[in-house]
């Protein structure tokens, strides 16, 4: 993949920009109301639904990648790398093949990348403990992408408008 | 930068597909995985470190004495509903069910104490950071079965 400077900056720009979304869901503790392993907002996802839209496949998955290698060096965690990577290409994949299909909108896509994550997280907890313990929690999380999905779509959906007069939207 | 349809920006009726196909889905795992106890034998608890199993005993056990575990330089206390970190408060749990739950981590998440009381085979708690999961095993598998008459 051949990259301009232009996209070049942009993605380094909506990289940042997912990792200090990052940070900032941490200030909304949604598993304080849901105590489950893997709750959160997922408000990272906006800027890959913004990236996959507006700048292609390809770079909204080197976007993600950039965004789950830091954001694992940045904590000091090493062990959340397989669980941000499982969750996010699966997510990623999901909404490729949705982002395709011609009738859905962002809600769609957000909603079903939102569950797909969520399965790569439990597949990772699974994976990690050697237990199938884990899925227990499935059914549950599952349910949270349902909100959680809708919220980033509606966020990524205002992002669009808002950006319209840009010319981002249209290459 | 190559030329792409916006996207659409209003929910439509093939957002609601998606919707019905992820709740739909989460329902089914549900059914599938919350089905009730394993419908045989007693109530167990089933601890696993690492992957491997480290303890089994019977839930009332922790009445005595909670049990203390270590694992990936984290340690868990599993407890029987009793709060030993603070004697003063109630003897049972906040959700007032009995059953075991981990009183105390000092895990970064924390998610590990915030799940609860378990009570039901098939129940677990999971810890990521120490990878310690405390499962429950057995129990009646009938939910509507009577516990205990009393008079």
């Amino acid at each position: 993949m051949k990259l301009t400077t232009t996209q070049l900056t942009l993605c380094a720009l909506l990289t940042a920009m997912a990792l200090a979304l990052s940070y900032l869901e941490n200030l909304f503790p949604l598993a304080l109301a849901i105590p489950i392993p893997g709750v959160k907002l997922g408000l990272a996802n906006v800027v890959t639904l913004f990236a996959l839209f507006a700048l292609g496949p390809g770079e909204a998955l080197l976007i993600l990648l950039a965004r789950c290698f830091l954001g694992s060096l940045f904590a000091g965690n090493v062990n959340a790398l397989l669980f941000s990577l499982l969750g996010g290409l699966c997510a990623m994949g999901t909404m490729i093949l949705l982002a395709r299909r011609r009738g859905l909108s962002v809600y769609g896509v957000s909603v079903g990348g939102a569950a797909a994550h969520n399965c790569g997280q439990i597949a990772a907890a699974v994976l990690t403990l050697g237990s199938r313990a884990p899925l227990y929690y499935l059914p549950v999380l599952l349910a949270v992408s349902l909100l959680t999905g809708g919220l980033t779509g509606l966020a990524a959906a205002c992002l669009f408008r808002g950006l319209r007069h840009t010319g981002l939207m249209n290459g | 930068m190559t030329t792409r349809p916006s996207p659409k920006l209003r929910p439509t009726w093939a957002d609601a597909l998606v919707i019905l196909s992820v709740a739909a889905l989460a329902m089914a795992l549900a059914v599938f995985q919350w089905r009730g106890g394993d419908s045989g034998g007693a109530l167990t608890a089933v601890v696993s470190v690492d992957g491997t199993e480290a303890d089994r005993f019977a839930p009332e056990e922790l009445l005595e004495q909670p049990r203390t575990y270590t694992s990936n330089g984290y340690t868990l206390t599993v407890t029987y509903g009793v709060d030993y970190e603070d004697p003063s408060r109630n003897a049972l749990p906040p959700s007032g069910k009995s059953g075991l739950r981990v009183a105390f981590s000092d895990c970064p998440t924390q998610d590990c104490v915030r799940t609860g009381t378990i009570s039901r085979g098939g129940q677990s708690i999971v810890c990521l950071p120490a990878r310690i999961i405390v499962r429950l095993e057995g129990g009646p598998g009938d939910p509507a079965e009577v516990d205990a008459v009393l008079g």
